[in-house]
């Protein structure tokens, strides 16, 4: 009965591991946890979330710039703002 | 955060004002062709992050034959974000190299290397080489059995070539064939030699840019065209392209992050259907046009010789355009660019799907 227990176990479930480890696996170059790359996927959206206001923030003054620079203001002398 | 005191404190020391009216004065010209001057400016930005992410990796990475793959897999699998930033320096290459193509084709088709910008076109094209080199010497750096096929078929490539050939190969190999010490004078090339000469170029590069101001189409030059200030217009404009690079640079790397092969075994047989990395497929699939002999002389010396003329020929193009040179079109020499655009995708996309 031993015998035929341990020769199913065998059969079934270390013969098949055995020849799994010999099969090349391909080496993680990715967290493999879903609560992981849950994790870096939310983040990644953050980021993007990021980089857009950043771009609107730099638009925004560029059009600032180009405003004053339209109306001239920009040559004007520094010092004789300061000294008003 | 204004920062009088540390201002008033270099002021004191430091006579910068000549800098500070030569980028308050600095104007870029505005036309329908400025898109193409931002990726200049894109290449050192992608570099930058190259250097940044490269010095990471040098701090775990152990350059020799038997432990390097390890130590790349120990990065990848081991150090918090260690994956990340291996993706991200394997994609900011391929994008940095993507970018120098992009800027080389737009200086040749809008004949910006024309006189007097004979030396930016010189430095730039050096950089392409020394990025293209950047990029192989990287790749074995991997030392798994691809990498080590592919420099194995590049260092040989290079041996075909007549008289010099022999001791290119020898002094890329470090010995007769690809092996640790091929790994050792690569690591060598990757972290010292060729960054220095990036940097220098670059800077030499950048410096010229400046002392010859930004080169306008032929067609636009007659025209008066508007100016925009470099600073502060342009550099915002810099800083949002910047942001988009680095946000589809970190967005690929996340999502595709490069595998690695098996460790590098020098008796293995070469594995099948092996292909070198996209910007070398256009010479790959030059090199299998050829037959193996012509005329009784060897197919892939023939082979080698062409390309190495077609490169040269683009190296000295603007001595070789004198239209562009006196300021009136040169036909010819826009056609032989597109030749070259179009020979440089078509054989990159049969590589690709072949």
């Amino acid at each position: 009965m031993k015998l035929t227990v341990f020769l199913t176990f065998m059969t079934f479930f270390k013969v098949p591991l055995l020849w799994g480890q010999e099969a090349k696996q391909a080496i993680e170059v990715f967290p493999s946890t879903p609560f992981y790359q849950y994790i870096i996927y939310e983040n990644l959206v953050i980021f993007w979330i990021a980089i857009i206001g950043l771009i609107v923030i730099i638009g925004m003054k560029l059009r600032e710039i180009e405003r004053v620079q339209k109306l001239g203001l920009d040559k004007t002398d520094h010092l004789s703002m300061r000294s008003d | 955060m204004n920062c009088q005191k540390l201002k008033d404190w270099f002021d004191e020391r430091y006579d910068t004002s000549a800098l500070k009216k030569f980028a308050g004065e600095k104007l870029v010209p505005s036309h329908r062709h400025d898109l193409w001057y931002y990726t200049g400016g894109i290449i050192v930005f992608l570099f930058s992050i190259q250097f940044i992410t490269g010095m990471m990796l040098a701090f775990y990475y152990v350059p020799h034959a038997d432990f390097a793959h390890k130590s790349i897999i120990e990065i990848v699998t081991k150090l918090n974000m260690g994956w990340f930033f291996r993706s991200l320096h394997h994609w900011g290459s391929q994008l940095t190299i993507f970018f120098l193509f992009v800027h080389l084709f737009a200086v040749l088709l809008l004949k910006s290397y024309r006189k007097p910008r004979e030396l930016l076109w010189f430095s730039g094209f050096i950089l392409l080489g020394i990025a293209v080199f950047f990029g192989l010497s990287g790749y074995l750096l991997l030392w798994d059995e691809r990498a080590f096929a592919a420099v194995r078929v590049a260092t040989g490539g290079s041996g075909a070539l007549p008289i010099v050939g022999p001791f290119i190969k020898a002094f890329l190999r470090g010995g007769i064939d690809v092996t640790g010490e091929t790994l050792t004078r690569f690591y060598a090339f990757h972290v010292s030699i060729l960054p220095l000469a990036t940097v220098f170029l670059m800077v030499l590069h950048v410096l010229l840019v400046q002392v010859h101001g930004m080169s306008v189409p032929l067609s636009l030059q007659e025209r008066n065209l508007p100016q925009t200030p470099f600073f502060p217009n342009v550099v915002y404009k810099d800083m949002a392209v910047w942001l988009v690079v680095l946000g589809v640079t970190v967005t690929i790397a996340t999502l595709f992050p490069p595998e690695i092969g098996q460790k590098a075994d020098p008796l293995a047989p070469t594995p099948e259907n092996i292909k070198p990395e996209w910007y070398f497929l256009f010479l790959f699939q030059t090199l299998k046009l050829f037959p193996g002999e012509i005329l009784g002389l060897n197919g892939e010396t023939i082979a080698i010789l062409l390309i190495s003329a077609g490169i040269l020929a683009l190296f000295i193009l603007p001595l070789l355009d004198r239209k562009s040179r006196l300021g009136e079109k040169s036909t010819l020499f826009t056609l032989i660019g597109i030749v070259y655009l179009l020979y440089f995708l078509i054989m990159t996309l049969i590589g690709y799907l072949s």
